[in-house]
């Protein structure tokens, strides 16, 4: 039997948990009631809004495993192991990420307490659907309420960055492909010296 | 009280394990029920097992005449099985309808079940699909109705360590379903009532029906008066309307802090006639 997978708690009734957070990997001490949400705030991952707490109201969705979830939900002990995105991992201020900019274009944003886990969930929604109808848009926000807005200003700044990261992923293969044929022009070159 | 977790990679790591662990024990499946019935003030177990990482049980398959859906599968993940789409139509009505897409990622119907509040959109979409629960407990296994499951709120037929392994779903060709459901809001929301249907029509004859109603009465409710009614009737508006009656005959909910017992038991006829009338849309 595999002790790793037995958790003990120490003798403060603590757990120590390893979980890679935005891509920085690190241990979290908690208690085994706390909530996903009350950790990552703990260690300063504030981005991450907590609303109702019974998860009703999706303030709280981060992403684990690239999934979204809510994290007033889950036991920060069941992320063990696990990958979370915050929204501090998708943008900064100077350099937002394309659904961000997407949200203050659209003027989506009032008193912005949703909006991180929005954003999370529009993430979630274009890496498996990168073109989403209405519809669909609707469907996979229909877990984050908002109680500025008329959910019309939101359903925009999807479809705005669904342009955006559209047309970013074009430059993007269009600058993988230009180096590619660099690389092949370099290989070549290299084969037509040696020949000689 | 020394708190500790446990998390087997297989079922058979499990039980052998199971005589190491403390005896005040529970299953974790996706987590969301534990925390809150905790934190609520409801009696903690030493150890949690948690059984998320465990293949056995995310196993969906088609069988001859039954589609078996394991207990851990989230609920999400039902809507990628074609199979699923054609043998349980109400149970996918009803997943569209449960919580929000965020929960659906971390929910399971095995923790829908053992969590047996007679609210659960889930449960009472496999109960009128007349699914059979299958649990185990090492290498014994049995099976019964899911409607015999549940002994009332919050209360199951489960034994001590005994494990929610999955479900069957008998196979009906040409199955139609629906899920009805009334919250606080048009999404995301739990019920104050729900009605689950599950049908077959033969032009306008209903070769087939199966009603149950969530949050109508201490359990998951199976409306077996409705269901036997149903069958074998042509769809007509007397009948729709009949069957409405029977159904708010069949009920006994209560006054909480979701909704209103009166109101409750006329939205179950209600429910139901909009449910039969767009079995024709």
């Amino acid at each position: 039997m595999n002790k790793e997978e037995i958790l003990q708690a120490d003798e403060d009734g603590m757990f120590t948990i390893t979980l890679s957070v935005n891509g920085e990997l690190g241990q979290m001490i908690v208690s085994r009631n706390e909530s996903l949400v009350e950790a990552l705030r703990h260690y300063g991952w504030k981005g991450t809004k907590k609303g109702c707490d019974t998860g009703d109201c999706g303030s709280c969705t981060v992403l684990l495993n690239d999934k979204p979830v809510l994290g007033c939900m889950m036991p920060a002990v069941a992320a063990n192991g696990g990958n979370i995105t915050t929204i501090e991992g998708l943008g900064t201020v100077r350099n937002p990420h394309p659904i961000q900019e997407a949200f203050v274009e659209a003027g989506a944003v009032q008193c912005g307490y949703c909006i991180p886990g929005m954003i999370l969930s529009t993430k979630a929604l274009l890496d498996r659907n990168p073109e989403p109808t209405e519809a669909e848009i609707r469907k996979a926000l229909d877990g984050n309420l908002c109680r500025c807005t008329g959910y019309v200003t939101q359903v925009q700044a999807v479809n705005i960055a669904a342009r955006k990261m559209k047309a970013l992923k074009k430059k993007q293969e269009k600058t993988a492909a230009k180096e590619a044929e660099k690389a092949a022009r370099r290989v070549s070159r290299k084969a037509a010296k040696k020949n000689k | 009280m020394s708190e500790i977790i446990f998390k087997p990679c297989s079922l058979k790591e499990m039980w052998e394990e199971m005589p190491n662990l403390p005896e005040s024990r529970k299953y974790m499946a996706g987590g969301t029920d534990v925390v809150t019935v905790e934190n609520a003030g409801f009696p903690s177990a030493e150890c949690w097992i948690d059984i998320s990482d465990i293949p056995e049980l995310a196993i969906v398959r088609e069988e001859k005449d039954h589609v078996f859906i394991g207990a851990g599968v989230k609920l999400n993940d039902l809507e990628t099985y074609p199979f699923i789409k054609k043998y349980c139509p109400a149970l996918l009505a009803a997943v569209h309808d449960f919580a929000s897409p965020s929960l659906r990622n971390m929910a399971t119907l095995g923790g829908n079940a053992g969590n047996a509040s007679p609210c659960a959109d889930g449960v009472c979409a496999l109960v009128s699909l007349e699914a059979t629960i299958v649990l185990r407990k090492g290498n014994s296994e049995r099976k019964m109705p899911l409607r015999d499951f549940f002994t009332g709120p919050k209360r199951t037929k489960l034994e001590k360590d005994e494990l929610i392994y999955g479900f069957e779903i008998p196979k009906k060709e040409n199955l139609l379903g629906q899920y009805f459901k009334l919250g606080p809001r048009a999404f995301f929301g739990i019920s104050k009532v729900a009605v689950a249907l599950s049908a077959a029509l033969d032009g306008n004859k209903v070769k087939y029906a199966s009603v149950a109603i969530a949050s109508v009465a201490p359990v998951p409710l199976y409306a077996a008066k409705t269901s036997e009614y149903l069958t074998g009737k042509e769809l007509t508006e007397d009948t729709i309307l009949k069957a409405a009656d029977m159904a708010r005959g069949e009920v006994s909910p209560i006054t909480d802090a979701r909704s209103e017992a009166d109101y409750r038991r006329d939205m179950s006829g209600i429910l139901l006639e909009r449910a039969l009338r767009s079995l024709t849309d």
